[in-house]
């Protein structure tokens, strides 16, 4: 039980620390499957004590993730199903361009949450980076779609890349 | 009635056009609460505090030579305390005079 215990978590750590999401639904499910389901768990088996022994830092992660993903977005819910009327205006206006998003859902991790918070100086969801820059919230990046900004920094990334 | 006033609660509404007033010496500064148009959010369910959700339309002469992140992160600060205490989410357009009339 010990160890089939201990190889759950550890998969909850690994998927958490995916430096490429497949998408922000397989991440969210695998997580929420990996805590949510389990009211018996053990504190030393709790992720965020167990991602804090390991030493993986949510910093590094998402210090990972803006750099792997030319386009990657911090938002509530995940771009099929956004949770959050900014969220989902900032993802319709990145779906006008022919790239892939990449993202992470903050509703389903307080401690990425705060992270993401911290890494940007940023209060606020969803968060936008584009090629490893923090572009800022939804008014930003509808205003950048608006005055064409948007295009010029995205008109180098193909959804084939 | 001094007593009354003494015990008077600013809304968020009124703090933030204080506080916002207060820093950029705006000469437009329009704060709408548009806290019913997001009425049972998933992210604000529970929220004893009704004033969740601004927009905020500014014209400053700080803003002059800032960038819209730099812009808004200058506002984001300002308004520090109330999104640590209920403030959900504000919609920001934050221009400098003369972006509001580029033929002068």
């Amino acid at each position: 039980m010990a160890t089939s215990l201990s190889n759950m978590f550890l998969k909850g750590i690994a998927a958490r620390s995916l430096s490429r999401p497949l998408n922000g639904l397989f991440y969210c499910t695998r997580y929420s499957t990996t805590v949510s389901n389990d009211s018996d768990t053990h504190d030393d088996f709790k992720p965020a004590n167990k991602l804090e022994n390991s030493g993986i830092s949510l910093s590094n992660v998402i210090e990972q993730d803006v750099k792997d993903n030319p386009v990657m977005v911090y938002m509530k819910g995940v771009p099929d199903f956004p949770q959050c009327g900014f969220s989902s205006l900032a993802v319709r206006v990145l779906k006008h361009y022919d790239v892939p998003i990449s993202a992470r859902n903050i509703l389903d991790d307080p401690d990425l949450k705060n992270a993401v918070k911290a890494f940007s100086n940023w209060p606020t969801f969803p968060q936008i980076f584009i090629k490893g820059e923090f572009i800022g919230g939804s008014d930003i990046v509808l205003n950048m779609h608006q005055t064409g900004e948007l295009k010029e920094k995205l008109k180098d990334i193909t959804s084939k890349q | 009635m001094s007593s009354r006033g003494a015990t008077a609660v600013l809304s968020r509404a009124s703090r933030i056009r204080s506080k916002l007033q207060t820093a950029l010496e705006a000469t437009v500064l329009e704060v709408d609460d548009v806290s019913y148009q997001h009425a049972g959010h998933a992210a604000v369910k529970g929220s004893s505090d009704k004033e969740t959700h601004f927009n905020l339309n500014i014209v400053s002469p700080k803003f002059e030579g800032q960038s819209l992140v730099k812009r808004h992160r200058l506002i984001y600060d300002l308004l520090a305390d109330e999104l640590q205490s209920g403030l959900h989410a504000l919609s920001i357009v934050a221009k400098t005079p003369h972006e509001t009339n580029p033929s002068k």
